[in-house]
């Protein structure tokens, strides 16, 4: 089974509001899924809905083979998820961090050691390991971050917005770690952002979210023909038109 | 229920709990110092103010007849007091000017030496903390004259002392010996249970509404750790530091009354938990299971706020639902019977009471512990429908009709 991400018909209400109304796409072993869509298009609750946070009004999210819904901690096991809501704890160290989320995964101890070990090297967290995660940089708490999501090894991950707020050196080393998640260690990788240019150095596909529904999904060419521009800055705004419209007025 | 999984994250709140100083210095060290510091504080201050009432010059405007008796001679004895003899009426008297009236009937030595009594009034605005203190002591001064004159009039009719008191009152105290200082028994509930919330609630905010705050509950919530995992950890965390600062504040409580009756010179005035060890596990087992409860009511009601702020506004009305019947309890007359034993928090400060006044009724106590622990397991099952709750986790609006399904 090659699909390691599946949205089907995801739909959330919050009361008479509909954030997202039938999403549905699917994301392979070693792909990298660029989720796009404009502030409050409802790609961070349809990412919530992919990681159990919040349960769907209708449709089914399943990660690895197993339903978010029915099969709740297998699913969990093999996700590691990143949101711009989540921050570190103020009073641990990075490898006290790494160690506490490694332990609730039930990573086996000595592997677990042995990992963390090697996301401290592989995120440059060594200078400030001994540092509580209070005093670090925007950048180092980033990197500190990722490196907890990957702590048990999912074959999924999820990064939104990982890099607002980071200067370029910190973005790089980012964006060279996802790619390296995905072509080298073949995981899953769905990446939200609103830096179109990291999208089109990334991603194999692309889907856009506006005002609840997904209103595209295929590779970039593929947006910019149906769109019929040659740029995909220009083929977002196309598409998302209606409400760029409607702020002007 | 996983062991190991509470128990990681059961460690980790603790772990950041030890490292944070502000909360150190609030459920432990602060206890620790302030009630000595706060009761020779108010030792000293109380001492000082007593002496500065003592000292302030008061006028008494005494009526004339009364000269040459006994009366002046009384008051001469006060230094603090200035005599003057005028005639007076009640609105002449200013209390700002601490004026202190005693007034004496034109006839007073006729009465007196014929054998009848005479009427003397004392005027003082007794609102006033230093009128109020010198009409005290004015009182007890007449009184004894009262005794004096009563006396002389016996020996002129050669009637023994005894005479004018036929009942020789005398009042014996049978309470036993355990139950100790009476206000002590009537505010230790009420303290037991206070610092039991306030050590609970400071570390329930802080890892439910704080996390919220600092955006590190959501993480969790994404682990394979299930809700009852996750809710069982914190309210371990919360409940030990209930405890702990519970015991401290009525350590340094005792300490305090201790060192108090120490410097006062009354060695035995201090507060003593002379209780047999039975009353003590008893106790022990009291404070346990309201821990429970109101460390797992705590945690459910203050998850629902987003912010530190917010949550503090939930403090003062969950407060009340410890003060109030703790404060009820202490109330002369209130027992514990089948009925005040089924109500929560309640019946537990009426437990505390009654094992302080050396009473041990093991099958009432049974009553209050069986139904202190149905509290509690329903505060734990309020706990982990809100921890259950999507919109509660991710800072949501409250969907109330939600929270209440599962």
């Amino acid at each position: 089974m090659s699909n390691l991400i599946e949205a089907r018909g995801l739909t959330k209400d919050f009361g008479d509001f509909r954030a997202v109304n039938e999403v549905s796409f699917t994301v392979e072993k070693g792909e990298i899924f660029g989720l796009l869509g404009p502030n409050g298009a409802g790609k961070t609750t349809t990412l919530r809905m992919l990681s159990g946070l919040l349960s769907p009004t209708a449709g089914e999210a399943s990660i690895n083979g197993f339903s978010m819904q029915q099969e709740q901690m297998k699913a969990r096991r093999s996700l590691g998820f990143l949101t711009g809501d989540m921050d570190l704890y103020r009073r641990l160290n990075p490898r006290e961090l790494l160690l506490y989320f490694g332990k609730l995964y039930e990573t086996p101890k000595a592997e677990l050691e042995e990992r963390v070990e090697r996301l401290i090297e592989a995120f440059g967290i060594t200078p400030f390991v001994d540092r509580h995660c209070e005093k670090l940089s925007t950048g180092q708490k980033q990197r500190v971050s990722i490196a907890r999501t990957l702590v048990h090894d999912p074959q999924v991950v999820v990064l939104d917005e990982p890099t607002t707020g980071l200067d370029i050196m910190a973005s790089e080393f980012i964006l060279q770690f996802i790619r390296k998640m995905a072509k080298e260690e073949g995981k899953a990788l769905i990446f939200s952002t609103h830096n179109l240019t990291e999208v089109e150095r990334l991603c194999d596909r692309i889907a856009v979210v506006h005002q609840g529904n997904l209103v595209y999904l295929g590779d970039i060419a593929g947006i910019k023909a149906q769109t019929g521009t040659s740029t995909l800055p220009q083929a977002f705004f196309e598409l998302v038109q209606d409400e760029a419209l409607s702020l002007q007025n | 229920m996983r062991r190991h999984i509470i128990s990681t994250i059961f460690g980790k709140e603790i772990k950041e709990v030890l490292r944070d100083k502000r909360m150190l210095y609030l459920i432990i060290l602060l206890p620790f110092f302030l009630y000595p510091v706060l009761f020779t504080l108010i030792g000293g201050v109380g001492a000082s103010q007593q002496e500065k009432l003592l000292n302030q010059e008061i006028t008494v405007w005494v009526s004339p007849a009364a000269e040459g008796t006994a009366i002046p001679a009384l008051l001469g004895q006060d230094s603090s007091l200035k005599v003057a003899y005028k005639e007076f009426a009640e609105g002449d008297l200013d209390s700002l000017k601490r004026t202190i009236g005693i007034w004496v009937p034109t006839d007073y030595q006729q009465k007196i030496a014929a054998g009848e009594a005479a009427t003397v009034k004392i005027y003082a605005d007794q609102s006033q903390d230093v009128l109020n203190m010198r009409e005290r002591m004015l009182s007890a001064q007449l009184q004894a004259l009262n005794q004096q004159l009563l006396q002389q009039r016996l020996a002129e009719r050669d009637l023994a002392a005894q005479f004018a008191t036929p009942l020789q009152l005398e009042s014996v105290d049978l309470s036993p010996e355990e139950s100790g200082n009476r206000m002590m028994t009537a505010f230790l509930p009420m303290m037991i249970l206070l610092f039991i919330f306030i050590g609970c609630i400071y570390i329930a905010i802080d890892i439910t509404a704080g996390e919220k705050e600092r955006r590190t509950l959501q993480t969790l919530f994404t682990t394979p750790a299930s809700t009852q995992e996750i809710v069982a950890g914190k309210f371990l965390a919360v409940a030990s530091v209930g405890i702990v600062s519970a015991t401290m504040n009525i350590l340094s409580l005792i300490l305090a009354t201790q060192i108090q009756a120490y410097l006062l010179g009354e060695a035995d005035a201090g507060m003593s938990l002379s209780l047999a060890p039975v009353a003590w596990g008893w106790m022990l087992v009291l404070v346990l299971l309201t821990t429970l409860f109101i460390g797992a009511l705590s945690l459910a009601i203050v998850l629902l706020a987003n912010s530190y702020k917010e949550a503090q506004s939930y403090v003062s009305p969950l407060m009340m639902v410890v003060l109030i019947p703790s404060m009820m309890a202490a109330m002369p007359g209130v027992e514990l019977n089948l009925q005040t034993a089924l109500i929560p928090v309640f019946n537990v400060a009426l437990a505390i009471v009654s094992i302080m006044k050396g009473t041990l009724d093991t099958g009432m106590l049974s009553i209050v512990a069986g139904a202190s622990l149905v509290y509690g397991v329903l505060a734990l099952y309020l706990a982990s429908l809100t921890f259950s709750n999507e919109n509660v986790i991710t800072g949501e609006k409250l969907d109330w009709k939600a929270l209440l399904k599962r």
